[in-house]
């Protein structure tokens, strides 16, 4: 029986899963870094000279919420779903894990490969781009938030593929979401305020939108409201919880 | 070690199983269930796995976590090569632990290790479910239709080596098996069911006994041959096959004096699973009052 919470061999093996989805690669490695480098400088063409690292950095901070969305919403949910139509969850479990050996295992793999995603994607972004150094501050809550936003998504996605049960639906839902937040945090050029009323609010119930608008105004040290940040991460967070649970419940098992 | 008592568990409004009196399993035991499609077999050991809703009760001295099972179908992820879904799975190094590489030569899956799962044949993806079953060593085994859909020889080997692997462990093991011949190397006791109720549960030789006599002797379902065997008591038999039942030692030296006078082949088995499976299940629906078809009359 493998009850152990950690198993350093699942998570390894889940690592490779990950890694062996070829989606995962190009859309949680490649693509953000390919989104920074190559059309970080058209959107930022007609800013002023004296501003322009700072339009660079903050598309910088705005890309790299991709590497969750593409790693875990896209990636994750798209491999998940496959697994969960060939019945292979379920056969693993039957050796001998539990849930959450099984759930930890996957979480943790998404979170190191995320690590190693944004750690590639800063080093080339660091070369092609003038960007900003942060303060310890200001980059430590980057990378805080981008796990955040990693455990989120997971539980989202998680949700979404054990309600849903197959590939074809769990991609569909997860693509739309994927694009509606990426459009509605302003990743795509467009800033939230220039939204209507109804999306701005919409938008504003995403964490991503104010990584990528706000998290700019203290990556030199200035001084930021989190207030606004923290509830959307937690209405986001209580959301995601809510979608799994209802997904738990679908599935639960029989009492022995 | 399991006590299942008033097990109901419904596909829609069909009824899957249906099992009223109590049923034991006990520690060590070895046993073969056995029934047509939708006799409720898979659905008995989805039960006592505990991944699927049921009414009634499974008391199980074992957690469901502590059970190992090769299911009738079995996937794998297909992102990474084989050893690295063994190693996974089993929370080890395939070249530092000895038991398992000597499990990998014992089935002959060495040469498998570097493909991924689609690339594997039939028989290669049974034995890698088989590899990683056996080495759970779990106090409980299910083997759910283990060689189905596998070639003779290969469903030979692959029951020998489970055989040989097993032999002075005290594991108990399910076998659930379409092939009789299967049954007949593993299993001690017999449990038959059909359309999700137990017809019988007991040790091979007595439920025999029950249903078939001292022994059985079959031959071809010819005319000569149903002219020549027609004042013996007959079983129910496969429709190419003619059943003959020796209630003691002198009735099957009488039968078989006639035959071989008659230079007919026959077979003499003691221990048929076939033959004694279908006639518990034509002497059970008689019981039940089933529609009394041509077959049941022969019980």
């Amino acid at each position: 029986m493998n009850t152990k919470l950690v198993n350093f061999s699942l998570i390894k093996y889940e690592l490779r899963n990950i890694s062996g989805n070829i989606f995962t690669i190009i859309f949680g490695v490649f693509f953000p870094i390919l989104m920074s480098s190559l059309l970080s400088p058209v959107f930022i063409k007609d800013v002023p000279e004296e501003y322009k690292s700072i339009a660079l950095t903050s598309c910088f901070i705005s890309f790299s919420c991709i590497i969750p969305l593409a790693t875990v919403f896209i990636g994750y949910s798209a491999v998940f779903s496959q697994e969960l139509q060939n019945n292979i969850p379920i056969r693993i479990k039957l050796f001998g894990y539990t849930e959450k050996t099984f759930l930890f295992s996957k979480i943790s793999a998404n979170l190191i490969f995320v690590t190693i995603s944004f750690f590639i994607y800063s080093i080339v972004n660091y070369f092609v781009l003038d960007i900003k150094t942060p303060t310890l501050f200001s980059g430590s809550i980057l990378i805080i938030s981008l796990y955040i936003l990693t455990i989120i998504l997971f539980i989202l996605a998680h949700g979404i593929a054990i309600i849903l049960k197959k590939f074809a639906p769990t991609y569909a839902i997860t693509m739309v979401l994927y694009f509606a937040i990426m459009i509605l945090s302003g990743m795509f050029g467009v800033t939230p305020d220039s939204f209507p009323k109804v999306l701005q609010s919409i938008a504003y119930t995403f964490p991503t939108t104010y990584i990528c608008n706000d998290f700019i105004d203290f990556w030199n040290g200035s001084s930021y409201n989190f207030a606004p940040f923290i509830q959307s991460t937690l209405f986001f967070l209580s959301v995601s919880l809510l979608v799994l649970f209802y997904g738990v419940y679908k599935n639960r098992r029989s009492k022995q | 070690m399991i006590t299942i008592n008033n097990l109901k568990v419904k596909y829609g409004d069909e009824v899957a199983l249906n099992i009223k009196e109590p049923l034991t399993i006990e520690k060590g035991e070895r046993i073969g269930i056995i029934g047509s499609n939708g006799a409720g077999k898979s659905t008995l050991v989805k039960a006592i796995l505990g991944i699927i809703n049921y009414d009634g009760v499974i008391n199980s001295d074992i957690k469901p976590e502590e059970m190992s099972v090769h299911l009738q179908e079995n996937n794998y992820v297909d992102t990474m090569k084989i050893k690295y879904v063994i190693e996974g799975i089993l929370n080890t190094k395939i070249s530092k632990n000895k038991r398992l590489l000597e499990l990998i030569n014992f089935f002959d899956f060495n040469d498998c290790l570097n493909k991924k799962y689609p690339g594997l044949s039939g028989g290669q993806k049974q034995r890698l479910t088989i590899i990683l079953v056996l080495m759970q060593d779990s106090p409980l085994v299910f083997f759910d239709e283990v060689t189905s859909g596998l070639d003779f020889e290969t469903r030979q080997q692959l029951m020998l080596k489970i055989n040989q692997w097993y032999k002075n462990k005290n594991t108990t093991i399910l076998i659930v098996s379409h092939y009789y011949e299967e049954l007949e190397q593993i299993a001690k006791k017999i449990l038959i069911l059909d359309k999700g109720n137990i017809v019988d549960f007991g040790y091979k030789e007595e439920l025999f006994k029950k249903y078939c006599g001292e022994s059985v002797i079959v031959v071809d379902n010819t005319e000569k041959n149903k002219e020549i065997t027609e004042r013996f008591n007959k079983l129910i038999a496969p429709k190419h096959l003619i059943a003959l039942s020796c209630k003691d030692s002198e009735e099957q030296l009488l039968i078989t004096k006639v035959l071989i006078e008659n230079n007919i082949n026959f077979k003499r088995s003691n221990n048929d699973i076939e033959i004694m499976s279908i006639n518990a299940k034509a002497s059970f629906r008689l019981r039940n009052g089933e529609e009394n078809k041509d077959e049941y009359k022969a019980c």
